[in-house]
């Protein structure tokens, strides 16, 4: 088995859709069903209105880039092997907004604004990430 | 609203020497600040009612003796004191204490507040402090995942704020040499030589927008402050520092669920804080400005109404902000030169804040001060903090 050696998300008991989305490649998010409010990060009530009647939704997958860096120097540790590595906050189209990295390009072809598309990587059998390398 | 107007006084400071000092202990450096600042006060130690240490990072241990009411027994004020309570909001403790205290005192729950501080970041264990930096305030199911990290912060706002207002790096790095200029006429201050934007620039490319001499160094440090009522300070030896507004707004935990990372609460506090004070940011004399990294001065003199939209940058390189400049700013020399005590950095911030309005800076010294505004952001940038202090009452 691939040995992951970076840090793995900790999950919340109300977020494990959103990892069994991203196993199957699909990214979800919450839809509150009262007020209809996208909620993300998965929240355990609604951050809006605070219903418990979440219901989750397949995102198209794409955004933009809201901002990022390229990291050169004073990585986590476990993130050496991978620097120069981009982390970006990436905006959905349906409005909401994620830390993740961008892949797929050299670090110094990502911009603000640039469209991105989803991509999965899986890190372990239970853990797949979603990251964005730029759209078409 | 502003009940507390005319009624809350600040009226003596201490402060010790920010740096490492590894045989300092941490216990040593918050009593040498509140003997300082009882000293400064002019006041008996027996009238303090109400002990406030904020948190301290290095040490657990440590930190518990704060809230376990360590200082009370120090300090010999053992049956005297009513209340010793933490108030701790990271790097906003400053404003976070001082606004707690000018509540309590304009309530009559308290009379007289030590508020205190001490870390020791610079002289712990350096990879310790690297771990717990790197993820404190990063959601770990989220963020961390990604290798972002809470020295990230600055860059991921750099960026986005260059983009949309045409700032240069240049620019944003001018904001360093400003506060080295201050430090270097700061005897409390750890980095205390002049540096140029080149020499600014051309350290290690740590992340995209950001460079070595562009982050803030871990120090050891302690400061304190006394908060009395308006009525008592006119016996006591300092010119009183009034609080004469507040305004605050905490907009994310995580970095990416903010919604302008351009911004942050600035322009929000300061309307509050400016209506509570009835000021308007020409009659601000100096801009005490929470730094951490040096696009947050940039966000801040904008939000605040120093800058308009996109020419904090510019401001800042044509040297306004330096001594003899039209807006002083972070005269002490901020995290960016006088060191990160973690908390501490910006109760430093507010001390030199206090210190100025007293006229009591030395060298640095901002001549006929009489209104200072003090920022203060915690975490991750999490919450934008302002407090308007004036030397007269209102």
């Amino acid at each position: 088995m691939m040995d992951y050696k970076k840090p793995l998300p900790k999950m919340s008991p109300w977020s494990a859709p959103f990892w069994d989305g991203c196993r199957r490649h699909e990214l979800l998010i919450q839809k509150c069903q009262d007020c209809e409010a996208f909620n993300f990060y998965p929240k355990m009530y609604c951050a809006n209105c605070l219903s418990s009647n979440l219901d989750w939704v397949k995102t198209s997958g794409l955004g933009k880039v809201y901002t990022h860096m390229t990291v050169y120097a004073y990585q986590p540790t476990e993130f050496t092997d991978d620097v120069p590595y981009v982390v970006a906050i990436v905006e959905l189209d349906e409005g909401v907004r994620m830390m993740t990295n961008v892949v797929g390009c050299p670090p110094d072809e990502v911009q603000c604004e640039m469209r991105v598309k989803v991509v999965f990587e899986k890190a372990t059998d239970e853990i797949t990430l979603a990251k964005f390398k730029p759209a078409g | 609203m502003a009940e507390f107007k005319g009624k809350v006084a600040i009226v003596g400071f201490g402060e010790v020497p920010t740096g490492k000092f590894p045989n300092r202990p941490c216990l040593a450096s918050a009593l040498e600040s509140c003997r300082q600042a009882i000293l400064d006060s002019g006041i008996q130690k027996d009238e303090i009612d109400t002990i406030m240490p904020t948190g301290t990072f290095y040490d657990r241990r440590y930190n518990t003796d704060m809230v376990f009411s360590k200082l009370v027994e120090e300090l010999g004020l053992l049956g005297k004191v009513k209340t010793n309570m933490q108030v701790f909001a990271g790097g906003s403790s400053s404003s976070a204490m001082l606004k707690t205290a000018t509540g309590l005192i304009t309530a009559g729950l308290a009379k007289t507040i030590l508020c205190v501080q001490s870390d020791k970041t610079g002289s712990a264990p350096v990879q310790e402090m690297i771990d717990l930096f790197a993820t404190f305030g990063i959601p770990e199911e989220w963020e961390t995942p990604y290798g972002f990290f809470m020295g990230g912060c600055g860059s991921m706002s750099a960026t986005r704020y260059m983009h949309e207002t045409g700032t240069t790096h240049e620019q944003i790095a001018s904001v360093v040499v400003s506060m080295r200029k201050w430090a270097a006429l700061n005897p409390n201050a750890m980095l205390r030589r002049e540096l140029t934007v080149e020499e600014v620039l051309s350290s290690k490319l740590v992340a995209t927008n950001q460079t070595t001499r562009e982050g803030n160094v871990l120090a050891d440090g302690g400061a304190a402050f006394i908060v009395t009522t308006a009525e008592r300070a006119k016996d006591l030896r300092n010119p009183p520092v009034y609080p004469l507004g507040f305004g605050g707004r905490v907009c994310h935990y995580g970095v990416s669920q903010d919604k302008d990372l351009t911004r942050l609460g600035f322009p929000e506090a300061a309307k509050e804080a400016y209506a509570m004070a009835g000021i308007t940011a020409k009659d601000i004399d100096i801009a005490e400005i929470y730094d951490g990294y040096p696009i947050y001065p940039l966000i801040t003199l904008e939000g605040l109404g120093i800058c308009e939209r996109g020419e904090a940058g510019h401001f800042v390189l044509e040297r306004n902000t330096w001594p003899g400049g039209k807006m002083p700013m972070t005269t002490n020399g901020g995290m960016l030169a006088q060191g990160h005590t973690a908390a501490g950095g910006g109760v430093a911030v507010l001390v030199e804040a206090i210190r100025q309005l007293m006229g009591k800076a030395g060298e640095r010294q901002v001549k006929g001060a009489k209104i200072a505004v003090e920022t203060s952001m915690g975490g991750t940038f999490m919450d934008s903090h302002v407090v308007v202090l004036g030397r007269e009452l209102p």
